[in-house]
């Protein structure tokens, strides 16, 4: 198994800070040596690693995960749903319902 | 034909027929804001269709909300469900952070579990939802379809629809089925609200405001943290 980061810089140069929130999480929990490749997706640069990566594979999400299994590939853009599945680790619901709803802005109406 | 093709550009009557008519009473319902998308309720009536019909009640919404439900339940002969969030989980959100965290931490995690924790119970259980989602309603709907397959709640093993009759109606035609038709109305309305939601997170705006305003003003509007949003870079060579 190879699993891919794909980290977003916002076009104002800062990191973006669900994706800080992501990596930390990441490391609290140990899952850090986990990840083989971290790439960056840069909003100021359409060329960039991360960039390509998300338009090759129609993604609009950062961060999200890349995971090649076997000739399979999976891609997760919610964190909690790819610990689950991947790192299969147990999560607090309240945290994957909250993701859930940032990942989804047309929910904020209900 | 696609499915998800069929209802495409009907009237929001024609969806609601046809959305009943695919699934069985029980498998489907309307999940009702206590706003303007009471016109759900009132086509389905006049259709004389039987539908389920469930509202989020996270426990602060408005008391003219709570009054205009009772009304709409009497007024339909409704059986209305309220969906209410785990008590445990208000709790712990409240003794850890208060009753206003929303607006110093932002209003999700309160919304995760006092509307999204309940809706997803509630959705476990049905094959398909119905919804008074618009795309007038804000940047982030300006896609959104009459039939839908649901991308937040399917799961590998379970895949959810979701119908969005009003999807192709503005604000305008919607308070003109209102008048004209004489449904019931949140009097909040009355007193400029468009949009209406929880109390503390929701306030009355002005007329040239667009209704997404009027909810958690203090956040930044189009804030779309987690999208990727390529630039237009002019490379200058030098
Ligand atoms: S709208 Fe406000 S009060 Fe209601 S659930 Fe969301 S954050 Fe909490």
């Amino acid at each position: 198994m190879h699993i891919t980061l794909v980290k977003k810089i916002l076009a104002s140069g800062e990191p973006c800070r669900k994706c800080r929130d992501v990596e930390q999480r990441l490391k609290d929990g140990g899952h850090w040596p986990r990840i083989d490749e971290v790439i960056t997706a840069d909003e100021r640069d359409p060329n960039s690693p991360g960039m390509r990566l998300a338009k090759d594979l129609n993604i609009d999400l950062a961060p999200f995960f890349v995971v090649r299994d076997n000739g399979a590939v999976t891609i997760y853009t919610l964190y909690f749903k790819f610990v689950k599945e991947v790192l299969q680790s147990n999560h607090r619901q309240s945290d994957a319902d909250k993701e859930l709803l940032e990942n989804n802005p047309d929910l904020d109406f209900i | 034909m696609d499915p998800r093709q069929a209802t495409v550009n009907h009237t929001p009557q024609q969806v609601l027929k046809d959305a009943l008519s695919r699934y069985e009473q029980g498998k489907i319902a309307i999940s009702f804001s206590g706003a303007e998308d009471v016109v759900l309720l009132d086509m389905a009536n006049q259709m004389g269709l039987a539908v389920d019909v469930f509202c989020l009640d996270t426990g602060r919404l408005h008391a003219q909300t709570y009054r205009f439900l009772e009304t709409v339940r009497q007024h339909y002969n409704l059986d209305l469900e309220l969906l209410m969030p785990q008590p445990e989980a208000v709790s712990e959100l409240v003794r850890h952070k208060g009753l206003y965290s929303f607006y110093e931490d932002g209003h999700s995690e309160c919304c995760a579990i006092r509307k999204i924790e309940p809706l997803r119970r509630k959705l476990d259980t049905l094959d398909a939802w119905i919804t008074g989602q618009r795309r007038d309603q804000s940047v982030t709907r300006t896609n959104v379809p009459q039939e839908q397959e649901d991308q937040a709640f399917s799961t590998d093993e379970h895949t959810l629809i979701k119908f969005n009759p009003l999807a192709d109606w503005s604000s305008a035609d919607v308070w003109s089925y209102i008048r004209t038709q004489g449904v019931p109305y949140n009097e909040l309305h009355d007193s400029g609200f468009v949009s209406i939601g929880c109390e503390p997170c929701t306030r009355a705006i002005a007329p040239h405001e667009h209704e997404r305003a009027g909810r958690w003003w203090w956040e930044e509007s189009t804030q779309k943290e987690c999208g990727l949003h390529a630039q237009n870079v002019i490379k200058i060579v030098d």
